[in-house]
């Protein structure tokens, strides 16, 4: 189009130049842009990831601490448990050691015969006295008999005294106390329904458990802690 | 003309591409910081992690001390305890098994008292 220019080239080269520079400069103004977003973008990512980390690290330690705060008081208690137990032991076998001492000397009531007949004697009337019938059998070692016989008459006889009541007392010679036994009488009444064990085992049997109280007082001395008394 | 036509054109189209540059290295400055965020992040979370794995660690091995103390202590006293009930033993002994063996000896009869 050859007509009127409308600018000459000093003008056209200005505008190239207006240009350029306009292009280049919006360029940077939004590269600018770009890289401030891109260190907000940074600071938040990073805050939000190492807050979020670190919620869950610490939330899991709690755990980890809560636990061996746990499992150390299992322990603590454990330990404390072992430690009573032990003790508890050694005064269990004292007491067993004892009954095991009183056990052996059971016979011994035997050797001398006239304590041994009063005691007999004592041990029919005290089955008399619980069973209150007026007639029962007695059991005895073999060996007894004879002393069994003459403690039964004297029995009777204080029995009689006391509760002014007759009484008649046999040996059962069907039913010896057996061999190995250390002494004393059983006493059967109601037809064989009830009987009384009067022998030296079945006493001290008793006490395993009703003297333990009186033992630990005389052993270990009184309890501090105890409140009750009846 | 047609001339000056084409070197204005080259011109801006070369000014173009110098300011596509421009804006790509801003955009690829970008995707880097993206990446040294979670780099970065990583970093401090594991530092934070081994200190409180040491805090606990610490803590793990005071209590063990502490638990052996306790443990060794328990032993102690349960050995003296356990001595003086031997000693006790040794003093009363005899006198207790007298009374056990008085208690099955010494009859004492009495009328039931309904």
């Amino acid at each position: 189009m050859s007509g009127t220019h409308a600018l000459s080239d000093d003008q056209v080269r200005q505008e190239l130049k207006k240009m350029t520079a306009f292009i280049r400069q919006e360029a940077s103004e939004k590269a600018n842009e770009i890289e401030i977003k891109a260190n907000e973008e940074f600071s938040i990512e990073k805050a939000k990831l190492v807050q979020e980390e670190k919620d869950s690290i610490d939330s899991n330690y709690a755990k980890k601490f809560k636990q061996a705060t746990m499992s150390q008081q299992i322990t603590r208690s454990k330990v404390a448990n072992q430690t009573r137990l032990k003790v508890l032991g050694a005064r269990q076998e004292l007491l067993d050691d004892i009954f095991e001492a009183a056990q052996q000397k059971l016979g011994d009531a035997a050797k001398d015969k006239d304590k041994y007949q009063e005691i007999l004697k004592n041990l029919i009337l005290e089955g008399f006295y619980d069973m209150n019938e007026p007639t029962l059998q007695v059991r005895a070692r073999k060996a007894d008999y004879d002393l069994v016989k003459s403690a039964i008459e004297a029995a009777s006889k204080e029995y009689k005294e006391k509760v002014d009541k007759d009484i008649s007392a046999e040996i059962d010679e069907s039913e010896p106390l057996a061999e190995g036994s250390a002494g004393g009488v059983i006493l059967v009444g109601t037809g064989g329904k009830i009987d009384i064990n009067n022998t030296f085992e079945a006493r001290l049997d008793i006490l395993r458990t009703s003297a333990l109280p009186a033992m630990r007082q005389a052993l270990f001395g009184k309890n501090p802690n105890r409140k009750f008394f009846d | 003309m047609s001339a000056q036509n084409s070197e204005g054109i080259t011109t801006l189209l070369e000014a173009e591409k110098e300011a596509s540059k421009i804006v790509q290295k801003a955009r690829e400055y970008r995707t880097k910081r993206v990446r040294e965020a979670r780099d970065e992040a990583k970093k401090e979370i594991e530092a934070y992690r081994a200190q409180k794995e040491a805090e606990f660690k610490k803590f793990e091995s005071e209590h063990s001390q502490g638990n052996k103390q306790a443990e060794e202590e328990a032993d102690k006293e349960a050995d003296v305890k356990i001595k003086e009930i031997k000693e006790a033993g040794k003093k009363s002994q005899d006198q207790v098994v007298k009374d056990l063996l008085s208690a099955v000896f010494d009859v004492k009869p009495e009328p039931a008292s309904d």
